[in-house]
């Protein structure tokens, strides 16, 4: 499962244009951040339906893009960092899931994989 | 006749244009009231304009003239010559009237044929005019052009996007002929039809007037549009489109000088400028019989250049319009075209050739907010790849203009579109 990342104008309305797309298409959020700087931000969600949901997003002219991301126990989340610190894996966000869940976005998400599994963590995607 | 025109030799052309232009100071002389007040308020006589040099002896007429004769105080001929009578908006006051002998209209449609002419149109081609039909000169001046050269013309005007896509589509237009911010929306809507205009299509040419456009909005309209886009200018009051029109080698519009004759001044002092300098075009036209305009202030800003093309053609070229006097926004006293911002926008990626521009004044300082929307094919989870893009997009502004101006970025196809001219500037300024 990849992560969307949808730019969005920050004002009143936005998110809920994005959402109403979403639900239209019977399409549900897993889990979902905000960046956001000044006027606009980014919205990155894990969506339950990728192909659907793309085909939803282009069509309402959003500018949006898919990327590689981890989901993790929250649970594990000292060893996480411990080991991904160790094999210099750099962490630039993460966001909770529902289900006690965490999805982080590293700078190299193969190497990641290769360092949880080898210490016996569990990746869930 | 039209090929013969188009190959002139610059030493024919400025013959041609001396000749022409004493023929035409002694017929307004004489048979128009206004440009005979006109000279006699100058204390010049038609016989002291022997020649182009002898042009700054006349007094400019400017819009406003046009205005105050209004209707038709400006004609050179008698009323029952007219065969035409065209209309400007008139947004404020009463609307400019440009009228047609049944010679000026066959002319014109000479001009406006050498031009699809000269952009490769040719007899066998299908030729879309999208360009508004009545008032507006756009949309039967170039139908005339098309039909003249025998081409086969589609008179479909502005407006249901759908329909003309189809129609293109269907009949295998070949060259479309519309203002380019409405040539960057058919394009949209044919992508959003499913019709990749490059694929489906079989525009080899498109012919782009009526409003400023640069040499990006061009890389943009001949990667998803038309083979090739050419720029033509003009304007009702000089007989509408077909004063003139860039060649294959895109490097300028040549001007039909046996019908015009092309000065550029400094719209300060009136003075006249040397070829290769900037300033507004004043023209001439030395062929017009109903309503013919001596020196008219056209408040377009080019630049003249009469050396010779590689199309081989001696008519002078002016570069492509870089804005009007009027578009011209005054901020903290800087001269800023939209064209500028235009060019700076259009050569990122990331963002899309729509854009907006909002002047503002907080306390006595004038700020400037350039709306842009970002591109669909923006990729990137990263917001600091967003901020980064519109720190350069601010940073090269501010090189391009000499003032700093916000960037706001917009999500995609949420800024206003238009079928005609594009309303770019929003001035929220009470001075």
């Amino acid at each position: 499962m990849r992560q969307f990342s949808i730019f969005l104008e920050n004002k009143p309305g936005r998110l809920a244009s994005l959402i109403d797309v979403l639900s239209k298409n019977g399409i549900n959020v897993l889990a979902m951040g905000i960046a956001e700087a000044g006027n606009y931000g980014i919205v990155r969600c894990l969506l339950d339906n990728e192909e659907r949901a793309m085909t939803a997003l282009k069509e309402a002219n959003m500018a949006m893009n898919l990327v590689d991301v981890l989901i993790l126990e929250l649970k594990d989340i000292k060893a996480i960092v411990k080991k991904l610190e160790a094999n210099a894996v750099n962490i630039d966000y993460a966001y909770t899931m529902d289900g006690g869940k965490i999805v982080f976005k590293v700078n190299d998400v193969d190497k990641a994989k290769a360092v949880l599994n080898e210490n016996g963590i569990k990746v869930l995607n | 006749m039209m090929l013969s025109m188009r190959s002139l030799s610059r030493h024919e052309i400025v013959k041609l244009q001396d000749d022409r232009l004493r023929e035409l100071v002694k017929r307004v002389y004489e048979s128009s009231p206004f440009y005979r007040k006109r000279f006699d308020g100058a204390k010049i006589k038609p016989e002291d304009i022997r020649s182009k040099k002898d042009l700054a002896k006349v007094p400019f007429t400017i819009k406003e003239d046009l205005r105050d004769n209004y209707p038709l105080g400006m004609l050179a001929v008698e009323r029952s010559k007219i065969v035409r009578m065209h209309a400007s908006s008139g947004t404020t006051g009463n609307p400019t009237v440009v009228a047609y002998t049944k010679k000026d209209i066959e002319a014109w449609a000479e001009l406006n044929a050498r031009c699809l002419e000269t952009c490769g149109v040719s007899s066998n081609d299908v030729v879309q005019v999208s360009y508004g039909y009545g008032l507006f000169t756009g949309g039967l001046g170039l139908h005339y052009g098309a039909e003249h050269m025998g081409a086969k013309v589609i008179p479909a005007s502005t407006g249901n996007t759908k329909r003309q896509i189809k129609l293109m589509k269907d009949l295998g237009t070949t060259v479309i002929c519309c203002t380019p911010s409405y040539a960057l929306f058919l394009a949209e809507s044919a992508k959003e039809e499913g019709i990749d205009p490059k694929r489906h299509l079989k525009l080899k040419a498109g012919v782009f007037g009526a409003e400023p456009w640069s040499e990006t909005t061009r890389k943009v309209l001949e990667e998803t549009f038309v083979e090739s886009a050419y720029d033509i200018y003009g304007m009702s009051e000089l007989n509408g489109p077909g004063v003139a029109i860039e060649c294959k080698a895109k490097d300028g519009l040549h001007v039909w000088e046996d019908n015009y004759i092309v000065e550029i001044i400094d719209p300060n002092t009136g003075e006249v400028l040397e070829n290769g300098e900037k300033g507004e075009m004043v023209v001439t036209t030395i062929n017009k019989e109903g309503m013919p305009l001596l020196r008219y202030r056209t408040r377009d800003i080019t630049i003249l250049n009469d050396d010779p093309c590689d199309c081989g053609m001696a008519h002078s070229r002016i570069k492509k319009i870089l804005g009007r006097t009027d578009d011209m926004l005054k901020i903290r006293g800087i001269c800023v075209f939209p064209s500028q911002i235009e060019e700076v926008l259009s050569s990122y990626d990331g963002v899309t050739p729509f854009y907006q521009l909002v002047v503002d004044r907080e306390g006595s300082l004038d700020r400037l907010l350039i709306r842009v929307e970002i591109s669909e094919d923006f990729k990137s989870d990263r917001l600091t790849d967003i901020v980064d893009l519109q720190k350069r997009l601010e940073d090269e502004i501010k090189e391009a203009l000499s003032i700093s101006a916000s960037v706001e970025l917009a999500e995609p196809k949420k800024l206003p579109r238009s079928e005609g001219k594009a309303q770019r500037i929003v001035d929220l300024r009470k001075i």
